[in-house]
C-alpha cells in the first residue's frame, strides 16, 4: 500500500484512490464542492487544491491518484490564497439571498466562506440576472442566481437515476443550470439533488420556507415507508416532525432516499391522530381511560377464549410496529393460544434502486416473531371470512393497511358480523370508526426499537418526538394486555425486550441495542423469510 | 536600630452630635423642603419647573437611543420589511420571539406567516435589532406592555408593526449609525 503524508501525517492509503477521499477519512479537512463519495469526479469547483511536492502548480485533491512517498501540504500561504480567490470568483455572481434561502445554515459556500473567504467584496458590476423560483419538476424548484455550476445534481441524474433530466446550457459565464425542455426534474429520488447540492440552487418544495434549519433537532432512524428500510434522520422541532434526510450507510440506502418515504413523515403531525382510547357504550365511541380500555380488551379477548375457543379469536398484526413491540404481542397471543395471525402487508411498485414492494418498514420483523399463520391457524382473508361466517368473534387488528388490501365486500361483510373489533392505530380510519375498542398507537418518529428490513438487517429507530403525556407505546400497550391475561407484572422496556427475543428467536440470538448500533446488524440466518416479497 | 513611638491622628470612626448624622439630616430636610418650595412655586405660577411628568396623560420623547419594546417596520405597501430569516430569533438571549415563515408570490418571496414576541419575556437588551439584516426590527420608544392576562403580553405581527416613516428619522437612523451600516 502506498504511503503518504498529508501536513506532516503519515497515512497509508489504497492502491488508486484519490487524496481528496483519503484526507477526509483520515481527518484532514480539504474544501471541496463538486466531488461527493458517490458519485463521479468532475473537478469543476477547484475549492480541492492543495500543494504536493515536485508539482509546479497547485493540484486538485479530488482528481488526483494517491503516489507512494506523495507529500501533501493542504495549509500553505499558497494554499490559502487559492482557496480565497476562488471563494471570491464562486461569490461574483452569487445573490445575497441568505436571509431568504432555505440552506442558511448548512451552506457549504457560506461555511467555506466563513472560513476560507475574504470578508468584503471588491466587485462593483451588478451580479448575474437569472431565473429564480424556477418551477422544475412537481417536488423541486430551482434558483439559477444561486447556483455555483458544482454539477453534482447533474451526474446525480445520469449516474444514479439515469433520467438526466438537468444539465448545464451555455458556454463559460453564460453558463446556467436548468432542465430540458418539456422533461421536468419528476424522477422518484428528485429531492435528493436538493441534499447533494452545496448550495440553495436546488430546493425541495416539501421544506421550501418551512422552517430555519438551525433549529431542527436530528434524530437517526429509519424511513418506515417501505422494507428497504433507508437509514434516515428525522428533523424535528417543537414536537413535529419537518423533513427526513437520508442517512450514509453504503450496505442499504448509501446516502440516497426515494421521494416518496421523504415525503411520508406527515402523519406524524396529523391532526387527526388518535390521542385517546375509546370504548364503543351504546353504539356509540366514547373517550375512556386507558386503564379500562385494556381492561376492556382483555376481557373481551379472554371471554371468547373460555367461552368459545381460541379458533374464534384472529389478530392482524401491523408491520409498522418496532420487533420488540411484534414480540410482545407475540406473547400476548401465545397467552391466549390463539393460532389466527397475519400481517396485513401492502405491496406497492418496486424499483431497481431503493423501493421495494412492501409498503412496511418491518413486514420481516413481525414475521420473524412468529406473527403468522403456524399450524392450522388461519391467514389474512380465511380469518375474514370466518368471521364473515360468524365463527371468529374477536378481531385484534394493529394498523390500518388491512382496509387497502382485502376486498371491500368481504370485510364489509366481516365488519357486519363481527362480535368485538379492537383496532390499535395511528390515525382516525373508517375502520376505527367500526371498532368497539380503539387504542392509539405511536408512530415510529415517537419511539424506539428496531426494524428488520427485507434483507434481514436489523436497524435502530430512536425517538424523535414526544407522544403527549401519558400516552403508552404499542409495546407498552400488549405489556398491560399480557399483564391482564397472566397476573404478570411485565413492563416495556426496549432493550429488556431485545434481549428476551436474542434468548427467544434463534434468527436474534446475541442481539443487543450496542451491537445494532448506527448501522444495523444481520440476522444469522440472512435468508429471506417465508413469505417476504421482493 | 532604636524604637520610636509616633503619634499619628486619625479621624474617629463614628462622631458625636453633629458630626455624627444630625448634619445629613437637616441636609435631607434642606433638599426635600427645597424641591418642595421649588414645586409649590411652579405650581402657584402654572408653570412647573421641576422635572415631573402627570404619566399617563403627559409623555415623553425619549432619545434616539432609548430602548424600549422592538417593533416590526412596516413598509409603505403596508406589509412587513421582514423576510423572516430567524436571526432574531436565534439571537434572543430569552427566546421570546417566535417566527413561522411562509412564502409569496412578491418578489420577496418569504414573509412571517407568524411573528410573535412574548413581551414578558423581552428584556428590551437590542440584540435583534442588531441582528437583523434587513433593518426590519427595531427598538421603540413604548414599554407599556401591561395587560390583562398572560395571552395579553403575547404581541402577533399585526400588534408590532409601525411604519417606516415614523422610525426613519429615530431610530432607524440611530441604528445605521451605531452599527456602522
Amino acid at each position: 500500500m502506498p504511503t503518504i503524508t498529508i501536513d506532516g501525517q503519515t497515512i497509508e492509503a489504497p492502491n488508486g484512490a484519490m487524496l481528496l477521499p483519503v484526507a477526509l477519512e483520515n481527518g484532514v479537512h480539504i474544501p471541496h464542492y463538486c466531488w461527493h463519495p458517490k458519485l463521479s469526479i468532475d473537478g469543476s469547483c477547484r475549492m480541492c487544491q492543495v500543494e504536493v511536492e515536485g508539482s509546479p502548480k497547485l493540484v486538485i485533491a479530488c482528481n488526483m491518484p494517491i503516489r507512494d512517498g506523495m507529500v501533501v501540504r493542504t495549509n500553505t500561504p499558497a494554499v490559502q490564497n487559492t482557496r480565497r480567490g476562488v471563494m471570491e470568483l464562486l461569490l461574483v455572481n452569487h445573490p445575497l439571498d441568505c436571509p431568504i434561502c432555505d440552506k442558511a445554515g448548512e451552506c457549504l459556500l457560506q461555511d467555506y466562506s466563513y472560513a476560507y473567504g475574504s470578508r468584503h467584496t471588491r466587485t462593483e458590476e451588478p451580479r448575474r440576472k437569472l431565473e429564480k423560483r424556477k418551477d422544475i419538476g412537481p417536488r423541486m424548484v430551482l434558483d439559477q442566481e444561486r447556483c455555483i455550476l458544482c454539477r453534482r445534481c447533474v451526474r446525480f441524474c445520469r449516474e444514479i437515476t439515469g433520467t438526466n433530466e438537468l444539465g448545464v446550457f451555455n458556454l463559460g459565464d453564460h453558463s446556467v443550470l436548468d432542465v430540458m425542455d418539456g422533461a421536468p426534474l419528476a424522477n422518484d429520488y428528485s429531492i435528493n439533488t436538493a441534499d447533494i447540492c452545496p448550495v440553495g440552487a436546488l430546493e425541495s418544495k416539501d421544506f421550501h420556507h418551512k422552517l430555519r434549519v438551525w433549529f431542527l433537532k436530528k434524530t437517526p432512524s429509519v424511513c418506515p415507508s417501505c422494507s428497504n428500510g433507508c437509514n434516515v434522520t428525522v428533523h424535528h422541532y417543537r414536537d413535529r416532525v419537518w423533513r427526513m434526510m437520508p442517512r450514509r450507510n453504503d450496505a442499504v440506502n448509501e446516502t440516497w432516499m426515494c421521494d416518496h418515504g421523504r415525503l411520508n413523515y406527515q402523519f406524524v403531525n396529523s391532526p387527526d391522530r388518535l390521542r385517546q382510547p375509546l370504548l364503543r357504550r351504546n353504539g356509540q365511541l366514547e373517550a375512556c381511560d386507558w386503564e379500562s380500555a385494556v381492561a376492556e380488551a382483555a376481557h373481551r379477548l379472554h371471554h371468547a377464549v373460555r367461552t368459545a375457543g381460541a379458533t374464534t379469536v384472529g389478530a392482524i398484526a401491523s408491520p409498522h410496529l418496532t420487533n420488540e413491540e411484534q414480540f410482545r404481542f407475540a406473547q400476548v397471543l401465545q397467552t391466549l393460544g390463539v393460532a389466527n395471525v397475519d400481517v396485513a402487508v401492502v405491496i406497492g411498485q418496486s424499483d431497481h434502486l431503493l423501493v421495494k414492494a412492501e409498503k412496511a418498514a418491518n413486514a420481516r420483523g413481525a414475521r420473524d416473531m412468529g406473527l403468522r399463520p403456524a399450524g392450522d391457524g388461519l391467514g389474512l382473508s380465511a380469518m375474514l371470512e370466518a368471521a364473515a361466517n360468524g365463527t371468529l368473534q374477536v378481531l385484534y387488528v394493529c394498523g390500518a393497511d388491512l382496509a387497502k388490501l382485502v376486498d371491500p365486500q368481504l370485510l364489509e361483510r366481516a365488519l357486519a358480523q363481527i362480535e368485538c373489533l379492537i383496532v390499535q392505530d395511528t390515525i382516525r380510519s373508517p375502520l376505527a370508526e367500526r371498532a368497539h375498542i380503539v387504542l392509539p398507537s405511536l408512530t415510529f418518529a415517537e419511539k424506539t426499537g428496531t426494524f428488520t428490513n427485507h434483507a434481514g438487517r436489523v436497524q435502530q429507530v430512536h425517538q424523535a418526538v414526544n407522544p403527549p403525556e401519558g400516552q403508552p407505546s404499542d409495546g407498552e400497550i400488549f405489556s398491560r394486555l399480557l399483564n391482564h391475561l397472566s397476573e404478570g407484572h411485565s413492563t416495556f422496556v426496549p432493550e429488556g425486550v431485545l434481549k428476551e427475543i436474542g434468548e427467544a428467536v434463534p434468527a436474534y440470538a446475541g442481539i443487543t441495542f450496542a451491537r445494532v448500533g448506527p448501522m444495523g446488524w444481520m440476522v444469522t440466518d440472512a435468508a429471506p423469510a417465508p413469505g417476504a416479497g421482493a | 536600630m532604636a524604637t520610636r513611638a509616633v503619634t499619628v491622628s486619625r479621624p474617629r470612626p463614628h462622631g458625636r452630635g453633629w458630626s455624627m448624622g444630625a448634619r445629613a439630616i437637616v441636609h435631607g430636610v434642606w433638599i426635600a423642603q427645597r424641591h418642595f418650595l421649588r414645586n409649590l412655586w411652579g405650581f402657584i405660577r402654572r408653570k412647573p419647573t421641576v422635572f415631573t411628568v402627570s404619566f399617563p396623560e403627559q409623555r415623553l420623547t425619549q432619545p434616539n437611543a432609548f430602548r424600549g419594546m422592538p417593533v416590526l417596520v412596516q413598509m409603505d405597501n403596508g406589509k412587513e420589511r421582514c423576510v423572516a430569516c430567524g436571526l432574531c430569533e436565534w439571537a434572543c438571549p430569552t427566546d421570546c420571539i417566535t417566527i413561522f415563515p411562509a412564502e409569496t408570490a412578491d418578489e420577496i418571496e418569504r414573509f412571517p406567516q407568524v411573528f410573535d414576541i412574548d413581551m414578558s419575556r423581552c428584556m428590551y437588551c437590542g440584540l435583534c435589532e442588531e441582528a437583523c439584516p434587513e433593518e426590519a426590527i427595531v427598538m421603540s420608544q413604548n414599554v407599556e406592555i401591561a395587560a390583562f392576562s398572560r395571552e395579553g403580553t403575547l404581541w402577533h405581527k399585526q400588534d408590532l408593526l409601525v411604519p417606516v416613516d415614523k422610525l426613519t428619522d429615530t431610530r432607524l437612523q440611530h441604528v445605521r449609525r451605531s452599527y456602522d451600516r
